[in-house]
């Protein structure tokens, strides 16, 4: 099968800082969880496949076509949703959305139909009239999902797509990912939330510190013996407190996997959380192979 | 029980034509046209730019009304009344705030609201960017320096003893004079406010610094340009908006008022030189800012 993303020794710094280091990575067609902590290299892999940023070394191609000389035809191809701030809040969604397909080369009548059904497709039929700066996080999201695909791109770039959503809002957020395969899309969507890339990918590449460490598939299911967890501050006193009450525990920043067998296990953190005052973010049984690996290899690091 | 069924859309092919980056730049176009006029936005952001085309419009009106005066009250020199060279003086001031509006309206939210990350991820390159953001400057300004001429050009036409046709034909000369003052007007304004809109994060804050320019410009030259001392002619060059004015004095003939550099002993043509100096600086600075940004 032709993979949509191919690169050899792609290698990117901004002087002293190495973004990407001689990454030789295939991606094959269908849902890809591009994984990895802030800083990874994810953003700047995105903007080296748009063309945005030609990398220091090595070769790419998108969808068969060399990013580096053939940098218009890619970006008539793909779609992208940036992470930050990028809708203008003078226009409706129905505008916005029509211009940046006009943006893509469709002439406007198309282009106008193409965003009306863009937008009803994630769920803003009602709002697309209204101006976008009167929109909440979530139905800003859901619009810049929108015009990522509104040209119909064989490929879509989501840079964090449930970042700054409420569990409500990223659930659907998730769910609307997810179909984006099923209409034949091929997707590559970075997070560094690994139950969301579980959630949704069949593939997942990991990046860390600008190498990557994994590019295969995700395996289903993860150990039921293990509780992830994520607290705001004082991990490391969690886990030493945990440690001391017999569990087996790996920290790795402000996430920390404890291996126990019966429900005690979460009761016994909940206490220690608590008692360190370390303020509980998130709390997993079940972590999969993805979690303990990303955890292993940056507890390495 | 009924046979009422539930359809979804879903998502749908689009087959359709791709104009690349051809059918991107005029997207760019358009949508800068509408965004100065406030067209498909609230209704407060329209007041402005129509006002001022409104008010530019009246001044031609006031024109017309004069001439018709005269002829009634019969003007013996019919000449000596204020025409086509005069109107530019007359609404200058609107011509001056609608592109002190227009260029940061056009520059100063798309780098501001960080929309060049979706922008430049189409087929849209900075290059084409810019030359659709320029052409809807100068499609959208031109509209307030020609509206006033072509309604005073209309309304003569219809005073004239000579007859509608006859007066057409009789002044075909305007049909270049005035596009060539405007593209005066529009080269040295425009270069000049669409450099202080590429650095500046407020659209009010860079055409207050535009109109800033401008006055300190002229009260420069006046006071310091003609002091004998050395090198004091070259500050009379600082009063930018003289330049366009001098053009259009030579092209139409007239002379409307005393300008530094005049007094200082230049002449049109370093005023010429002025105009295309500021227009391509302003080009260069403003396109090597976006390669930056972009």
């Amino acid at each position: 099968m032709q993979p949509v993303v191919a690169a050899r020794g792609l290698t990117h710094d901004y002087g002293p800082v190495v973004a990407l280091r001689d990454v030789d990575v295939e991606i094959p067609p269908g849902v890809t969880g591009l994984v990895g902590a802030n800083g990874a290299g994810k953003t700047t892999f995105f903007r080296i496949l748009l063309g945005l940023v030609h990398a220091t070394a090595g070769d790419v191609t998108v969808l068969d076509a060399d990013v580096r000389r053939q940098a218009g035809r890619v970006r008539g191809m793909v779609g992208y949703m940036p992470e930050g701030e990028c809708l203008p809040n003078d226009q409706t969604a129905a505008d916005f959305v029509a211009y940046t397909a006009e943006l893509a080369g469709l002439p406007p009548g198309d282009a106008k139909r193409r965003a009306s059904e863009t937008l009803f497709l994630v769920g803003l039929e009602e709002e697309r009239f209204r101006y976008l700066g009167d929109f909440s996080t979530g139905m800003r999201q859901r619009v810049k999902l929108a015009q990522a695909i509104v040209h119909d791109p064989a490929l879509v770039l989501l840079d964090e797509p449930a970042s700054g959503l409420d569990p409500d809002g990223r659930d659907q957020m998730l769910d609307l990912i997810g179909r984006l395969g099923g209409f034949g899309i091929n997707v590559i969507v970075s997070s560094h939330v690994l139950t969301d890339i579980e959630r949704t990918c069949d593939w997942v590449v990991m990046l860390d510190a600008g190498n990557l460490v994994r590019s295969g598939p995700l395996e289903a299911g993860g150990d039921l013996r293990t509780v992830t967890v994520e607290v705001l501050e004082h991990a490391d006193a969690v886990a030493e407190a945990l440690l001391r009450r017999g569990f087996d525990v790996t920290v790795a920043g402000h996430r920390f996997v404890v291996t126990g067998e019966d429900g005690s296990t979460e009761t016994a953190i909940v206490e220690e959380v608590a008692r360190a005052d370390a303020g509980l973010l998130r709390m997993v049984r079940g972590a999969t192979s993805l979690e303990e690996e990303f955890l292993s290899r940056a507890e390495r690091r | 029980m009924t046979d009422d069924v539930i359809y979804d859309r879903g998502y749908r092919r689009y087959d359709g034509p791709r104009l690349g980056v051809t059918g991107a730049r005029r997207a760019v176009i358009r949508d800068g046209i509408r965004r100065v006029l406030g067209l498909r936005r609230k209704a407060r952001r329209k007041i402005l730019p129509w006002s001022l085309l409104a008010i530019a419009a009246m001044s031609a009106v006031v024109f017309v009304g004069l001439h018709f005066a005269s002829t009634r009250i019969g003007i013996e020199d019919p000449s000596l009344l204020p025409r086509y060279g005069e109107l530019f003086d007359f609404f200058s001031w609107v011509g001056i705030l609608f592109i002190a509006l227009a260029a940061p309206t056009l520059l100063v939210p798309d780098r501001t609201q960080g929309v060049f990350a979706v922008y430049f991820s189409r087929p849209l390159t900075v290059g084409a960017y810019l030359q659709g953001k320029l052409t809807a400057f100068i499609g959208v300004t031109a509209l307030i320096y020609l509206l006033p001429q072509v309604a005073l050009h209309i309304g003569l036409a219809f005073l004239s003893e000579d007859g509608f046709v006859q007066y057409l034909g009789a002044n075909l000369d305007v049909l270049w004079k005035v596009p060539l003052v405007t593209a005066a007007y529009l080269a040295l304004h425009g270069g000049l406010v669409t450099a202080i809109s590429s650095v500046v994060d407020r659209t009010g804050v860079a055409a207050a610094i535009f109109l800033g320019v401008l006055t300190a410009g002229g009260s420069i030259a006046s006071r310091i340009g003609l002091l004998d001392v050395p090198f004091a002619r070259w500050v009379t060059l600082l009063a930018l908006d003289q330049h366009p004015r001098i053009v259009r004095d030579r092209i139409f003939e007239i002379t409307t008022a005393d300008y530094p550099a005049v007094q200082a002993g230049f002449g049109v043509r370093t005023s010429v030189a002025a105009v295309l100096v500021v227009a391509a600086l302003g080009v260069w600075w403003v396109y090597h800012r976006y390669r930056k940004l972009a």
